[in-house]
């Protein structure tokens, strides 16, 4: 009996770790969208100081918490996601406000589709 | 890696349910949950072992998984004899009284020359020899002769042998094994007695000496 609850353990271990990273990568990747809706707004006021300062900082929180990303994302998924970083602070840097909607725009989008793929769903395990 | 949990249980499931569908002769020795294992298990090992581009974890989570399910597995399969059956299923008898049961036969997708290729291996050329041959879960075919079939056994013949026990290995390819030796309840001096009357110099020209507990020996010499 005391390898099946071993068996069991590691079992309820694994369920829980898989949710909490679902609920985590939501979380950490709901701030970086709030944040660079944030920064699309203050660009759009023609802030662009402080839409690149926004970027910045959430560049900076994604590039902290590499090691998770690296160890838990697909790395093609993740590099995407740093190439459409670069973009969008090089586009906000250029103040040009329509590549930068449509790279910001794109960014959000992939970071949602990185947080969506480690929801637990029946539609992502089917 | 909750996607990857959960399409590791299901998988898991589904393959044993294929593997069980298949029958008993494609299982070979192992159980159909053990078999299952042995199949994904180098797989999942090998994804993340030669793709760079896919976290070491989409490789664990799945196999700590497996691990867990076939160990819940086996203990249920242990403590319950329906589970057992259902996971590895009941063996089948094939022959009853010298008759090819070709029910079971088909149920097992087991084909006549399979059968007489078994029986041939196990020494039967002649079905009508045949008490019983049973198609075990793991896929081995178990023959039982009827009685007047069988070899005689020395005690059905009233003959007295004696027992020889373990022979252990002594001295292997001119070395010498010393644990074996002393178990045997014999020292140095005794065997060198044994390898002078062989007329063997030393230790260097003994290929392999055998010893059981009736201290009948097994001499090879080094050629």
């Amino acid at each position: 009996m005391k390898r099946l609850y071993i068996a069991a353990a590691l079992l309820a271990l694994l369920l829980g770790l898989s949710l909490v990273n679902g609920w985590y990568s939501e979380r950490l990747t709901g701030e970086m969208r709030e944040q660079l809706r944030q920064a699309q707004r203050l660009a759009e006021e023609e802030d662009w100081g402080r839409a690149e300062a926004v970027t910045r900082q959430v560049y900076e929180d994604w590039q902290n918490r590499h090691f998770y990303f690296h160890t838990t994302m697909r790395h093609s998924d993740t590099d995407q996601v740093l190439r459409g970083f670069r973009t969008v602070l090089e586009y906000v840097r250029l103040q040009e406000p329509d590549q930068y909607n449509a790279a910001n725009a794109d960014l959000i989008t992939q970071l949602e589709l990185l947080a969506e793929m480690e929801q637990p769903s029946v539609a992502n395990v089917l | 890696m909750f996607t990857g949990f959960f399409r590791t249980i299901i998988l898991y499931i589904l393959i044993i349910a294929g593997v069980r569908l298949m029958g008993k002769r494609q299982v070979g020795e192992l159980e159909p949950s053990e078999l299952v294992l042995s199949l994904i298990i180098a797989d999942l090992a090998s994804v993340p072992m030669q793709d760079y581009g896919i976290p070491l974890l989409t490789g664990v989570v799945p196999i700590l998984t497996l691990l867990s399910l076939t160990m819940i597995l086996s203990v249920l399969t242990m403590k319950s004899v329906t589970f057992r059956a259902l996971l590895c299923g009941r063996p089948s008898v094939v022959i009853q009284n010298g008759m090819v049961n070709q029910r079971e036969m088909a149920k097992n997708r087991l084909t006549v020359d399979e059968l007489l290729e078994e029986l041939r291996i196990k020494g039967y050329t002649d079905i009508s020899q045949i008490k019983y041959a049973i198609l075990e879960t793991n896929g081995q075919l178990s023959v039982l002769p009827y009685a007047n079939q069988k070899p005689p056994a020395a005690r059905e013949m009233k003959v007295k042998v004696e027992e020889g026990g373990l022979p252990r290995v002594v001295v292997s390819d001119g070395r010498l094994l010393e644990d074996n030796l002393k178990a045997l309840g014999h020292d140095r001096p005794w065997l060198d007695r044994q390898l002078e009357r062989r007329g063997c110099g030393g230790l260097s020209n003994v290929f392999l000496m055998l010893v059981d507990e009736s201290d009948a020996v097994y001499f090879a010499k080094k050629e």
